[in-house]
C-alpha cells in the first residue's frame, strides 16, 4: 500500500496541440486536504476534469494512481465507483425536486415492485444530514428553498452518499457569505477527521491557509510547487501563482473627488416571485464624481437587487428616484440608463456579461456599435481599430478579436466585459462584483483601472463581496443588510469588524460611525 | 449559387465560430470541426449529390435548363419566408403564422385587385403594409406582453387563416389581372439579366477594393491580393454561370430577381448593420444584450416586421403564379421555411444561421419535391423523404456541432 490515497504523475493533457497541462504532479494522502491554486486558465479545472474522466483514460499521458494502483476511468461514472467525486463550481441540483431526491438523484432506492421508496430516501437522507450536522436542513422540503451556502451543503451530503473518499471542491465559496463559508469549512474539517481527503480549489488564500494541509501551485499548465501549508505564507503562494511579487494587492491612488453626481432616493425592490417581499426596503444614496464607491453586504442582502433597479433591469417591481448631474431621469430600462450616462457591468459574467460565440470584439462594441455606422452600415474597419486600441488598453489576452469570447479566461473575459460597459464613456459606472473569478493578475489590472476611472471624474459604485477589497479600493462604503441601509462610513480606518458587524446588526447599534 | 457564395462563406466561419472548442485532438472531432466550419460547401455538396441522383434517375431531364428554372421558380416563395424566418429564428423566436398570413395577404391582394381594380402599385403598397403591421402584432404580444412566439403565432396562424376565410367567403378568387400576373409569370429579358450581373460583379469588385483600401488606411492586415483575386474569381464563375443557366431557357424568372436582391439586401443586413448585429447578439445571449443597453424588445418587433413583410411578398407572388387568390394558398408553408433554414444551418437555440444558408436549404427542398414529382413518386412518399430528410439534416447538425 502506498502513503498515498492518490497520485497523479506527469499528467499532460493537450487540446488540438495545445497543452493545457504540461507534466503536472498532485498527491494526496488519506484524510488530507490539498489546496490547488493558480490563476485562471492555469489549468485547475482540466487538471480535475482529468482525475475525474471528464477525459477518459486515453486522451492524456501520464498516470494516476490510486490507491497504489493504476486508475484508468472510462468516465465519470467510473471515477464515482472508485470514489473520487467532483462538486463544481456552478451547482448541479434541480430546484424543483426535494433534498433527498437530488441527494438520490440516479440512485434512489427501489421498493420490491420497482417504485420509489420514498420513506426510506427520506430516513436515509435525514439520518445523513443529522450526521454531517446539518439538522435545519429539511430533507422533504426543494432544493430551492435553500440559499446557495446550503445548496453547497446539500452537494456535499450528495457526493458523500456516493461513498466519496476524495472530495474535489471547484471554488466552492464563490458565492457564499462569510458564514456560509465557515460553515463549509468546519464540515471539511470534519470530513478530514473521518479519513475523507479533498482537492480544494479557490482563489481565497484565506480558506486554504484555514483548510489546507499542503498547497499545490500551478501556473501556465506547469506543475510550479508543492508544501506544507505550515511553511508557506499567503504571499509565498501568490509570487508561486504569478511568478512574482505582489506586495501591492491594492494599488491605492489619489484622486479628486469633486460635487455629487448622482443620486439614488428611496429604492425599494420587491421580490418577483414573492411579491409582498421587499428585497431593498427604502434606501437612499449619493456619490461624487471621481469617487469610489463600495458597497458592502452579505451576499442576498440586497446589494444586487438595488443596482440592478437603478440600472433599469430588476425584473420584478421596484420604486425609487435617479437625479443624474442635478436632473431626475426616469429609467425603465438598461438602454434608458446607458444613454443616461450610466453603466452597469452585471455579477453573473456568463448569464448577463457575454454573447458567448461571438467574438470578443464584437462583444466589446454593442453597446457603441451605433456609433460605428453613422449612414446605417458598420464601418468594420473603424470598429476593429477601436476594438484594437482597448485590447491593447485593457490588456485582453485573446488570439484575436475574432475569437468567441468564451475562449477566454474568466479574467479576460471580465475585462472584455468592462471595456464594453466603459466604451459609452459613463458618468456612474456601476460594478457589481467585478473580480468575482478573476485570477490574481487580472484582479490588480482591474483595480488599477478603477482608480484611473476615479481619476478621469467618472463616478464608481462597486458592490463586492470580499472584504478587503472593498476596504482596499473604496473611498466611502455602503453597508446593506437584510434589504436595509445599516451604514455609509468614510473609509479611514475602518476596519473588516465594523463593517461586517453592521451587516449583521440593525442599524440603530451602528448610530456612532 | 452566385454571388453570395463569397459573401456567405466567409459568415458562416464568423458567427458559426469555428474556433468555438478546441475539441478532444482525437480524428473524429477533426472531421467534426472541419464539417461545421464548411457547413456551406457541405449544403452545396449534398445538392450536387441530390442533383446527380435525380439527373441519374430521369436520364437527364432533370437539369436541363426548363427544370433549372422551374425549380428556381418553385424555391422562390418558400424562400422568401425563410430569408425572413431565418432572423427570427436566430433571434431565439419561431414564426408558425406565416403560412396563412402569406394566405391572407395574397388573398388580400386578389381581393383588391379583382374586386376593386385596385392599380398594381396601390394593391402592393397595402399588402406590404399589411404585412408589416401583422407582424408588428405578432411582434408586440411576443416582446412587449412576453407571450411565447410558439403561442403567439399558433394563435396567429388560426386567426388569420380565419380572416381569409371570412373575407374570401372560401372562394377562390379569380382571374386577377395582367400586371400582377406578371410579378409571378414573367422573365426578364436576357439582355437586362446580363447587364445586371455585369452590374453586380463591378460592385464585388469595388467593395472588395474599397475594403481593401479601408483596412490598410486604419492599418490592419490586409489579405493576399491573389486570394481576394480567387474569391471575385470564383464569384464570377458562379454568377455567369447562373446567368447562363437562366438564359438558355426564357430568362431570369422575375420572383428569382427578387428573391436573389433579398438576399443581398439581407446578407448585407446580417453582417454589417447594426440591426443585423444585434439579432444575432440577442439570439446568443438575450440578457448580457439587454444588459449593455441594447432595446431588445424593439430588436425583436422589428425582426416579426421584416417576417410579415416577407410573407406580404411570398403572398403577392403565390396569388400572381396561381392567377388567383386561393382560402387554402400558403397551408404548411411555414414549416417548409423553417425546415429550409433548419436544413440550411440556423440554429434553432438561436444566434447562429444565414440567408445563404436558408436559401440553400430552400432549394433542397425544392430539388427534392421536384424531382420526386418528376419520378412519379407518390405524394405520400415525399412527405415521409422530406421528414427524413429533416429530421436528419438537424441530427447532423447536432452530432456534428460543438458543445455548449
Amino acid at each position: 500500500m502506498s502513503e498515498y490515497l492518490l497520485e497523479m504523475r506527469g499528467i499532460i493533457k493537450e487540446f488540438s496541440g495545445v497543452r493545457a497541462l504540461n507534466g503536472i504532479d498532485l498527491a494526496v494522502k488519506p484524510g488530507e486536504c490539498v489546496g490547488l491554486c493558480g490563476e485562471n486558465g492555469a489549468g485547475k479545472s482540466t487538471m480535475m476534469k482529468v482525475l475525474s474522466a471528464v477525459y477518459p483514460y486515453g486522451t492524456w499521458q501520464g498516470e494516476i494512481l490510486w490507491d497504489g494502483q493504476p486508475l484508468q476511468a472510462s468516465g465519470v461514472r467510473a471515477t464515482e465507483d472508485a470514489g473520487i467525486v467532483i462538486i463544481h463550481q456552478e451547482l448541479m441540483l434541480v430546484p424543483q425536486l426535494s433534498v433527498a431526491e437530488n441527494i438520490f438523484l440516479g440512485r434512489e432506492p427501489k421498493t420490491r415492485s420497482g417504485l420509489i421508496d420514498f420513506d426510506a430516501m427520506f430516513a436515509r437522507a435525514t439520518a445523513m444530514l443529522n450526521d454531517l450536522r446539518m439538522p435545519h436542513i429539511n430533507a422533504a422540503k426543494p432544493v430551492s428553498n435553500y440559499g446557495g451556502g446550503e445548496q453547497q451543503l446539500i452537494e456535499i451530503a450528495k457526493a458523500l452518499s456516493k461513498n466519496a473518499r476524495l472530495l474535489i471542491l471547484d471554488e466552492p465559496t464563490s458565492s457564499l457569505t462569510r458564514r456560509e463559508i465557515d460553515v463549509l469549512l468546519d464540515l471539511v474539517r470534519d470530513l478530514k477527521r473521518r479519513g475523507t481527503a479533498c482537492v480544494y480549489i479557490s482563489h481565497k488564500l484565506d480558506e486554504i491557509e484555514a483548510i489546507a494541509d499542503s498547497v499545490t501551485v500551478i501556473r501556465d499548465g506547469a506543475f510550479v510547487g508543492s508544501a506544507p501549508m505550515a511553511e508557506l505564507k499567503q504571499s509565498d503562494i501568490i509570487r508561486m501563482m504569478v511568478g512574482r511579487e505582489m506586495n501591492n494587492l491594492f494599488p491605492r491612488e489619489e484622486h479628486e473627488i469633486g460635487e455629487v453626481v448622482f443620486e439614488a432616493r428611496n429604492f425599494t425592490v420587491w421580490d418577483p416571485e414573492n411579491r409582498q417581499r421587499k428585497r431593498v426596503d427604502d434606501i437612499s444614496f449619493s456619490v461624487r464624481r471621481g469617487e469610489i464607491l463600495g458597497i458592502a453586504g452579505l451576499v442576498g442582502a440586497g446589494r444586487t437587487e438595488l443596482v440592478s433597479a437603478i440600472f433599469g433591469a430588476w425584473r420584478g417591481t421596484s420604486e425609487g428616484s435617479v437625479i443624474l448631474d442635478g436632473k431626475p431621469l426616469r429609467i425603465r430600462s438598461p438602454s434608458d440608463a446607458v444613454r443616461a450616462g450610466i453603466c452597469m457591468v452585471p455579477e453573473d459574467r456568463k448569464a448577463h456579461g457575454i454573447v458567448p460565440d461571438m467574438g470578443v470584439g464584437q462583444n466589446m462594441t454593442m453597446a457603441v456599435l451605433n456609433s460605428f455606422a453613422p449612414g446605417g452600415l458598420i464601418n468594420e474597419a473603424a470598429e476593429m481599430n477601436a476594438i484594437g486600441r482597448d485590447i491593447a488598453r485593457m490588456r485582453i489576452k485573446t488570439a484575436s478579436p475574432i475569437l468567441p469570447i468564451s475562449n477566454l479566461s474568466g479574467g479576460n473575459q471580465q475585462k472584455a466585459v468592462i471595456a464594453k460597459m466603459l466604451a459609452p464613456a459613463p458618468k456612474v459606472l456601476i460594478l457589481d462584483e467585478p473580480t468575482r473569478g478573476v485570477d490574481v493578475g487580472a484582479k490588480y489590472e482591474i483595480y488599477k483601472l478603477i482608480f484611473a476611472l476615479a481619476r478621469t471624474g467618472t463616478a464608481v459604485i462597486m458592490v463586492s463581496s470580499e472584504m478587503p477589497e472593498v476596504l482596499g479600493i473604496s473611498d466611502r462604503v455602503l453597508v446593506i443588510g437584510e434589504g436595509e441601509l445599516r451604514g455609509n462610513f468614510a473609509n479611514q480606518g475602518l476596519t473588516q469588524e465594523q463593517v461586517l458587524s453592521a451587516a449583521i446588526l440593525p442599524a440603530h447599534k451602528h448610530a456612532a460611525e | 449559387m452566385n454571388k453570395p457564395a463569397l459573401a456567405s462563406t466567409a459568415t458562416a466561419t464568423a458567427p458559426s465560430g469555428a474556433a468555438r472548442n478546441p475539441g478532444f485532438g482525437v480524428k473524429l472531432d477533426h472531421v467534426k470541426g472541419a464539417f461545421s466550419r464548411y457547413k456551406i460547401l457541405a449544403l452545396l455538396l449534398a445538392i450536387a449529390v441530390i442533383w446527380a441522383l435525380f439527373w441519374q434517375l430521369t436520364d437527364g431531364d432533370f437539369l436541363t435548363a426548363r427544370n433549372f428554372s422551374n425549380l428556381l421558380r418553385q424555391m422562390s416563395i418558400t424562400g422568401m419566408l425563410a430569408a425572413g424566418m431565418v432572423f427570427v429564428i436566430v433571434s431565439g423566436e419561431i414564426d408558425l403564422s406565416i403560412g396563412s398570413l402569406l394566405g391572407l395577404l395574397g388573398g388580400v391582394a386578389a381581393i383588391l385587385d379583382v374586386t376593386y381594380h385596385m392599380p398594381l402599385p396601390v394593391t402592393l403598397l397595402v399588402v406590404m403594409i399589411l404585412g408589416i403591421a401583422a407582424g408588428m402584432f405578432n411582434g408586440y404580444w411576443v416582446a412587449y406582453l412576453r407571450v411565447p412566439s410558439f403561442i403567439v403565432t399558433l394563435a396567429g396562424m388560426l386567426v388569420f387563416r380565419g380572416i381569409l376565410l371570412g373575407i374570401t367567403g372560401g372562394v377562390t378568387i379569380s382571374p386577377t389581372s395582367a400586371p400582377l400576373i406578371a410579378i409571378g409569370q414573367s422573365y426578364l429579358p436576357d439582355l437586362v439579366t446580363y447587364v445586371m450581373a455585369a452590374a453586380v460583379l463591378g460592385l464585388l469588385v469595388f467593395v472588395s477594393a474599397q475594403g481593401r483600401n479601408r483596412r490598410q488606411h486604419h492599418q490592419l492586415e490586409v489579405p493576399a491580393l491573389w486570394l481576394d483575386g480567387l474569391k471575385l474569381f470564383v464569384a464570377a464563375a458562379a454568377i455567369g454561370g447562373f446567368v447562363y443557366a437562366v438564359n438558355s431557357y426564357r430568362g431570369m424568372p422575375t420572383p428569382v430577381l427578387v428573391l436573389l436582391v433579398l438576399l443581398g439586401v439581407f446578407t448585407l443586413m446580417a453582417r454589417r448593420t447594426v440591426f443585423g448585429r444585434r439579432i444575432y447578439a440577442i439570439g446568443g445571449n438575450l440578457e448580457a444584450t439587454r444588459l449593455s443597453g441594447v432595446n431588445v424588445q424593439r430588436v425583436k418587433l422589428l425582426v416579426f416586421a421584416l417576417m410579415g413583410l416577407m410573407a406580404a411578398f411570398a403572398g403577392i407572388t403565390t396569388t400572381a403564379r396561381l392567377a388567383a387568390g386561393s382560402p387554402s394558398a400558403g397551408s404548411l408553408q411555414e414549416l417548409d421555411a423553417i425546415a429550409s433554414c433548419v436544413i440550411g444551418g440556423t440554429s434553432l437555440r438561436g444566434g447562429s444561421g444565414t440567408v445563404f444558408g436558408a436559401l440553400i436549404g430552400a432549394l433542397i427542398m425544392a430539388s427534392l419535391d421536384n424531382g420526386m414529382s418528376m419520378l412519379s413518386v407518390d405524394t405520400f412518399w415525399q412527405m415521409i423523404v422530406k421528414g427524413v430528410i429533416l429530421l436528419l439534416a438537424v441530427w447532423l447538425d447536432i452530432a456534428t456541432g460543438t458543445k455548449r
